[in-house]
């Protein structure tokens, strides 16, 4: 129980960790403008945040991307 | 404020602060260390590991003190702000100091076996009935995990793309924590070390954060009762919320009509000007804060709103709502009906007496 605990939280965590990258060096940008040229350690210091919320970035982001689209 | 994010928003202040949270905690862990070497000696003599391992528990849990009750100190009394201003990076510090205690205990209590240190941690004691026995540890890893959602969501790219009230629900998480840093530390090092004055210690400390929260509320809530009172007078729409002599030169005062949300005055350049109360940052009280370069500013970030329109100087450009407001004869009237934000409108020109 407590090993299949801590590999759910692991598997969330390196999900998000995957995302996490990929979100601070593109994605950031695309949901909110005022991340435009904001530098690598304002990237690397919302990363935390992004590997533990995740899917509502993942949300933000393809809402973003929707809005771009259909503009 | 917003044009675009930086890394850390230091400041000269900032700075200070930070500097004085650095000094602080080392001299508190330095000291801590060393008056423990001293006073336990011989057969008492704690492990250098034990020893790490409660100053900092213990440095972490007075920071959460300290952030708990600065809340309401600023609010009974405006020289306690300053500390309010920074508030974020002493929290920051406060879980990096918890971690580094976690990470100590699980190192000397579960590190050393064949099985995960993490998995040890969660599984090696499961006396949930045992009030003496409690696997307290879960508790405290709780209110880490807390910790790590509030550290890790202080930047204002969180407060912007959670939005302000998701962003305040979250960090108001930070009394859940407080709870099961309380319960961990009940159950854990006060059933172990029988020590009066540190149960005494404790209990002070969650009386001390408990009385200043009900004393803080009290004022408000006695604040809020006046403004219940408050009614448009004669069937119209302007509501009398004073004497404008009430308003001090370049501050502000709040008011509040019918229970509704509260309303900020300003007095500035032989005027007076209206507006929301709730700062479009983190909810600070702008009635609270002053007239600077001509702006509001929030007295908890410095967060600066133009009195005429409600909208923060260029290049910035946050809006709050703002209210018609005039004067009759020394009296003060307000339309309570909230402009969208960012709405124009002309200061009341105060006649002098």
């Amino acid at each position: 129980m407590v090993v299949a605990i801590l590999l759910t939280i692991g598997l969330y965590a390196a999900i998000g960790a995957a995302f996490g990258i990929l979100f601070a060096w593109r994605g950031v940008d695309r949901i909110d403008p005022a991340a435009h040229g904001a530098s690598w350690t304002f990237r690397l210091l919302i990363l935390p945040g992004v590997i533990a919320l995740w899917p509502l970035l993942m949300m933000r982001w393809r809402g973003a991307a929707r809005t771009r689209d259909s503009s | 404020m917003s044009v675009g994010y930086v890394t850390v928003q230091w400041n000269r202040h900032k700075r200070v602060y930070d500097v004085c949270i650095a000094i602080g905690i080392s001299l508190y862990l330095v000291v801590f260390i060393v008056v423990g070497k001293l006073l336990y000696t011989g057969r008492n003599a704690i492990s250098d590991p034990i020893l790490g391992m409660r100053a900092l528990a213990t440095c972490a849990f007075l920071l959460l003190h300290i952030i708990l009750c600065i809340g309401p100190l600023a609010r009974l009394d405006r020289r306690f702000l300053p500390l309010l201003y920074n508030r974020r990076h002493l929290g920051v510090a406060t879980f990096l100091i918890a971690l580094a205690h976690a990470a100590l205990a699980i190192g000397f209590y579960h590190g050393f076996g064949s099985v995960n240190p993490l998995v040890s941690l969660l599984s090696s004691n499961t006396n949930f009935a045992s009030l003496s026995a409690f696997p307290y540890q879960i508790l405290g890893a709780s209110a880490l995990l807390i910790m790590f959602l509030m550290a890790a969501t202080s930047h204002d790219f969180w407060l912007r793309n959670l939005g302000a009230p998701a962003w305040k629900r979250l960090h108001m998480l930070v009394y859940v924590a407080y709870a099961l840093l309380i319960m961990h530390v009940a159950l854990g090092i006060l059933q172990t070390q029988r020590s009066p004055w540190l149960a005494a210690l404790v209990g002070a400390g969650v009386v001390t954060v408990a009385a200043l929260h009900i004393v803080a509320g009290a004022r408000e809530c006695r604040h809020d009762e006046r403004g219940w009172q408050r009614a448009p007078a004669g069937g119209g729409c302007w509501v009398d919320v004073g004497a404008v002599d009430e308003i001090a030169d370049q501050c502000g005062a709040t008011v509040t009509i019918g229970g509704r949300e509260r309303i900020a005055l300003f007095r500035h350049n032989g005027r007076v000007s209206a507006a929301t109360n709730v700062c479009a940052h983190q909810g600070g009280p702008l009635g609270e804060g002053r007239i600077i370069d001509g702006c509001i500013t929030c007295p908890w970030h410095g967060w600066q709103y133009r009195p005429a329109d409600g909208r923060s100087p260029p290049p910035f450009t946050e809006k709050i709502n703002t209210y018609r407001v005039r004067i009759v004869g020394r009296r003060v009237q307000v339309d309570p009906t909230a402009l969208p934000p960012g709405t124009a409108v002309e200061p009341a020109r105060v006649e002098e007496a």
